[in-house]
């Protein structure tokens, strides 16, 4: 599913070279549910936006699906972010002027799904995060809890293989954050392939797989 | 752009209304000025164009005058005058004259039964009608050939001094006495706007044939000789005819500023049309920089846009929009924006032209009402506008939206 391979990613500012992952290994098998850990400055974030095509890698391999995708353009890259990647922020990341239907709807905007296509799929994503009631609500108006579970409907949208959290359960309260993690538990059963960051070893706990980096390379599995 | 993508913007931009008011209304606000102040700017050149024509279209005024040179002896100081006998004389030596006119005029009593006031009696002939614009009102006619021919004892009135003789009255057929000698009315004077005279405005004025003026005024040579060439770049070279032919039979040098004193409606009107166009521009120039602030405004308030919304451009870019449709959502916002404003300022500038040409006309020289109630919302004006405006519109758009699609995800995320 994943294959990264001596994966290395260097910052420069003027002259000043930062090396943010210094050859990472990292191997995420179909149907994983994976915890990446790591204390601030680790390189975490970085490692993250490359799985999630946001960034690309300066140096080694990143193998996505059996395809290489370090080389790939912006808008091809667009492309398998819309198609590959489901995105979970910490902060939710909802549209304010959309209504929660329409947050879902997005992706599948993007990629130019029919409109019966469109509306059967945002119905029967806001029917299994339990909020189709809530369609025509904007994100205010939602507790954070019911926001990060429309935020989940709409990385679904595109029934993509791998869903990235970061830090999912950040900005909730502990109710709530079970909630979102027992969705991310039943999701797994079903098949989805998940990698989850966090810094809290009880929510990593949620996942069958914890892998740590620091300093920029991979520690040993747990 | 596809449709379900333009949908969302449309979406997204209604629900955005609040936060785009204030530039809406700036380009509104710069819309209707810009537009306001070219239509009077028009208006009032079209205006003065009309009055002046009032005095007569493409006319050269001719009157005696006093020589200030010394000619073949003579002294200088002479008092130039000219003759009936002139015109033949004129009209035979230039072929390039269509028409030629003279004219008498003395103030005179004019009474209708117990009114009495003085007035300026004109003696002319019938080219005096078109040339000078003095047209007859419905049931009356101006002064005929054959008036002139057969020395009729027929007036022609302005309009104003009909008014006040007869007020609601019809004036035809009436009697009125021009120094005790009885004429009949034979047509009133249709309103015009005229700001240029001498002797006072036309409106005031009584007119007869010509030949009929020797029973009112003993005068024996002539005031004015109206001259009209075929053409009018045959002005200037009829003016020189004309000084010449003069100088020759009255003995006064051809160069002569003062033995002759020539008005040249032709020049003069060009001239006056070169500082109304002068006045246009200006205007124009002041509308196009109110123009330039709000295009400023829009690109000022795009980017300040794009940086209110770079979170929402990485979510979106994360969703997998790719950067025609960021540069897309931007530039469609500048458009509306701009469409918005041009509609609303171009309607309201449209409703206060029309509503203003509604106000009634003042045919009186000195009142301002003639020059600023007549404002002129051409199409062309708009049509300049949206061209002008849209160019505008574009490249304060394009910038802050290019900068937007250019945005690195990851650091569009992380901003807060």
């Amino acid at each position: 599913m994943i294959d990264m391979r001596n994966l290395k990613k260097v910052y420069k500012t003027g002259t000043i070279e930062f090396e943010a992952l210094k050859g990472v290994f990292l191997k995420i098998e179909r149907g994983e549910f994976l915890s990446l850990m790591g204390p601030s400055g680790s390189g975490k974030s970085t490692l993250m936006n490359i799985i999630g095509c946001l960034d690309t890698p300066t140096g080694g391999s990143y193998y996505l699906e059996g395809r290489d995708v370090s080389g790939l353009t912006f808008d091809q890259l667009s492309e398998v972010r819309n198609q590959k990647v489901g995105f979970v922020f910490q902060s939710f990341n909802l549209l304010p002027y959309a209504t929660t239907y329409e947050n879902v709807e997005l992706p599948m905007l993007y990629n130019g799904k029919k409109a019966a296509e469109r509306k059967e799929r945002v119905g029967e994503l806001l029917n299994m995060v339990g909020l189709y009631d809530w369609r025509k609500h904007r994100p205010t108006e939602l507790s954070g809890g019911q926001q990060q579970r429309v935020a989940i409907a709409r990385a679904l949208a595109m029934d993509p293989p791998i869903l990235l959290a970061d830090e999912p359960t950040g900005n909730l309260d502990s109710k709530s954050g079970e909630e979102i993690l027992n969705l991310f538990t039943s999701l797994w059963k079903a098949g989805r392939t998940i990698l989850m960051v966090t810094h809290d070893t009880k929510i990593a706990a949620y996942s069958q797989r914890t892998v740590h980096i620091l300093d920029g390379k991979m520690e040993a599995d747990i | 752009m596809k449709f379900h993508l333009l949908k969302l913007f449309l979406n997204e931009f209604k629900k955005r209304k609040k936060k785009t008011s204030l530039i809406t209304f700036a380009i509104a606000w710069g819309t209707l000025s810009l537009l306001l102040m070219m239509s009077f700017g028009r208006g009032l050149s079209n205006q003065f164009r009309i009055g002046f024509q009032g005095l007569g279209e493409d006319l050269i005024l001719v009157n005696g005058g006093r020589t200030s040179m010394e000619y073949q002896g003579l002294p200088k100081g002479r008092t130039i005058r000219l003759y009936i006998s002139d015109i033949d004389l004129i009209r035979g030596l230039i072929p390039e004259i269509k028409r030629i006119c003279p004219e008498s005029y003395n103030t005179g009593e004019i009474k209708y039964k117990d009114q009495e006031t003085n007035r300026n009696v004109r003696g002319v002939y019938a080219d005096f009608g078109p040339m000078r614009n003095t047209i007859a009102q419905a049931g009356g006619r101006f002064i005929n050939p054959d008036d002139v021919t057969y020395s009729r004892r027929v007036v022609f009135l302005g309009w104003k001094l009909a008014e006040e003789l007869f007020k609601e009255k019809n004036p035809i057929d009436e009697e009125i006495y021009i120094n005790r000698m009885p004429f009949k009315v034979i047509g009133v004077m249709m309103k015009k706007l005229q700001n240029s005279n001498y002797q006072g405005l036309d409106y005031d004025h009584v007119y007869i044939p010509l030949s009929t003026m020797a029973l009112v005024d003993s005068q024996k040579y002539i005031d004015m000789m109206h001259i009209q060439p075929v053409e009018r770049k045959y002005s200037r070279y009829v003016e020189t005819r004309v000084k010449e032919i003069l100088g020759e039979k009255y003995r006064f040098d051809k160069e002569d500023k003062y033995a002759l004193s020539v008005f040249n409606t032709i020049e003069a009107g060009e001239i006056a049309g070169k500082v109304f166009m002068g006045i246009e521009i200006f205007l124009g120039l002041i509308g196009g920089l109110t123009l330039l602030i709000a295009a400023v405004g829009v690109t000022n308030l795009m980017y300040a846009v794009v940086k209110e919304r770079t979170r929402e451009i990485g979510v979106k870019m994360a969703l997998g929009a790719k950067r025609r449709h960021i540069v897309w959502q931007f530039l469609l916002e500048a458009l509306f924006i701009f469409l918005k404003g041009t509609f609303w300022g171009a309607l309201i500038a449209f409703n206060i032209v029309s509503l203003v040409r509604l106000a009634p006309m003042s045919y009186e020289m000195t009142s301002i009402q003639s020059y600023l109630l007549r404002p002129d919302f051409s199409t062309g004006i708009l049509v300049t506008f949206v061209v002008v405006m849209g160019i505008l519109v574009f490249f304060s758009g394009i910038f802050p939206a290019l900068r937007a699609s250019k945005m690195n995800p990851v650091d569009a995320l992380r901003y807060e």
